[in-house]
């Protein structure tokens, strides 16, 4: 599976049992006597006998709807990112839910993926943890390859084409890649079902559709200053942090621009919600 | 889901020195969603008693009425305010004709005595087995956190200021580790001689 063998290809020309003085030594008897490159790695990164290993966690708490095939279960949280002409501006929640408990209000819901993108988290945390920073391995080595830094084309396509292979499995990512390349501001959405679509302005979570009320009636305004769009980014999250029960705790705004990602502003919702809810 | 987790909610009562707190958050939702911020859970039940009703919100107003009811007629009949030991009683017979089939809304009641003013506290389960205990009771959705913030926070013989603060400290604490509850509290403090009604600021996510 993608795992292993992703591993594999990196491995190979570091591996001991690799011939030295490589191609002259090469065996005449090919492939009998050409090393076994799955020696060199350790037992427990190889891939298991038996069908496929499920990476991810059972999702666990309220069983409100049956799992079956298609119903995509959208775990507690709200994350929005759009696009401007100065860069792509995201913004997310930081709260964790174990069914109605509130396991944390202060999760990192945006994982830098290199410096000039950023990933968005929504499903399960160790899922997008896990996928997106191997991800950032990929795109790192692909830019020492290149010399040029990976487009969020590239990198969302390994993204999807990684989790594609255990779709079915019960991974859980609803994420969003953010970032600046040639073509200018790049944004995708990619999840675990496998769906990877371009767009200028995208909403996952619980509390999407709350988000979403807010975001589209303020776009073509946020388009006039990068203040403008971080305002309404956090306006957004802190509206559907008011009506769904499983997003809140603080607002955390970032911004990815031609030099990199930066962090614009970190606000407890409480805070916020004084100023908006009054207005 | 769990019929008693649907709207959310959390109700909670203490008693103090010749005095007696009961505290509810504001929330009605329907699962993830919150429709408002201002429900009542609640009910005045004679001029120094306070019913509270956590649970499925349209059992937690169908019992408030049908008890309201009851009472009206009792008063008249006996011409003169009930006494809590007894409107609990009331509370249990009306939840346990439901025994097969009960309403899901867990009641807490606070109150004074008409005559002697001794403090009273107790709370009843969705079929009515009533709990009569010294110091604190509660029933909602976040329970295991309100039992943890009383349990830290409560003392006995505390005067009305402080049972106020104190109370208000559990509630607040509570709901904020609780997605279904919150979104404002209200605290109610029966004296002998008034109820003083806050509402407190709260987290509104």
């Amino acid at each position: 599976m993608a795992l292993a063998s992703v591993l594999r290809a990196e491995l190979a020309e570091f591996s001991p049992n690799f011939p030295k003085n490589f191609p002259k030594n090469f065996p005449k008897n090919f492939p009998e006597d050409f090393p076994d490159d799955s020696e060199g790695i350790p037992e427990i990164l190889r891939d298991p006998p038996g069908p496929p290993r499920v990476l991810a966690a059972p999702p666990w708490g309220f069983e409100a709807e049956p799992e079956g095939p298609g119903l995509q279960i959208l775990h507690g949280t709200t994350t929005l990112a759009f696009k401007t002409p100065h860069g792509v501006t995201v913004a997310v929640d930081s709260r964790a839910t174990a069914g109605s408990y509130i396991a944390s209000q202060s999760v990192r819901k945006v994982l830098p993926i290199g410096g000039r993108m950023l990933g968005t988290m929504a499903g399960g945390a160790a899922d997008c943890a896990f996928w997106q920073r191997l991800v950032a391995r990929q795109c790192r080595v692909q830019e020492l390859r290149n010399k040029e830094p990976v487009s969020v084309a590239a990198a969302s396509k390994l993204l999807a084409n990684l989790v594609y292979q255990y779709k079915g499995l019960g991974l859980s990512l609803g994420t969003m890649l953010c970032g600046w390349d040639k073509r200018g501001p790049g944004l995708y959405y990619v999840d675990s079902e496998g769906q990877r679509v371009a767009g200028a302005a995208f909403a996952v979570g619980s509390g999407s559709s709350y988000a979403y009320g807010v975001l589209d009636r303020g776009l073509a305004a946020a388009a006039r200053s990068e203040e403008a769009a971080c305002e309404l980014a956090r306006r957004a999250i802190a509206q559907a942090a008011h009506r769904d029960a499983y997003s809140g705790g603080c607002v955390r705004v970032m911004h990815v621009g031609p030099e990199g990602w930066r962090e614009v502003s970190h606000h407890d919702i409480a805070e916020l919600q004084d100023k908006y809810l009054e207005a | 889901m769990s019929i008693l987790a649907c709207n959310g909610g959390a109700v909670l009562a203490m008693r103090g020195r010749g005095c007696v707190a009961i505290a509810a958050d504001r929330r009605f939702g329907i699962q993830a969603q919150t429709v408002s911020t201002d429900c009542q859970r609640i009910f005045p039940m004679g001029q120094r008693l306070l019913l509270g009703l956590a649970g499925l919100a349209t059992d937690v107003q169908s019992v408030a009425q049908r008890l309201k009811f009851r009472l009206n007629l009792y008063e008249l009949k006996e011409g003169r305010q009930i006494k809590p030991q007894t409107f609990m009683s009331m509370v249990s017979n009306l939840l346990y004709e439901r025994r097969f089939g009960p309403y899901y809304a867990e009641p807490v009641i606070a109150g004074l005595d008409p005559v002697s003013l001794e403090p009273f506290i107790c709370s009843l389960d969705l079929i009515g087995c009533p709990m009569v205990t010294q110091d604190f009771v509660l029933s909602g959705t976040c329970s295991e956190q309100m039992y943890g913030m009383c349990e830290s926070l409560w003392e006995p013989d505390m005067e009305p200021e402080h049972l106020f603060e104190t109370i208000s400290q559990a509630m607040l604490n509570a709901v904020d580790r609780d997605a279904i509850s919150g979104m404002g509290v209200v605290v109610h403090v029966i004296e002998k001689d008034k109820i003083t009604t806050r509402t407190l600021k709260a987290r509104m996510d």
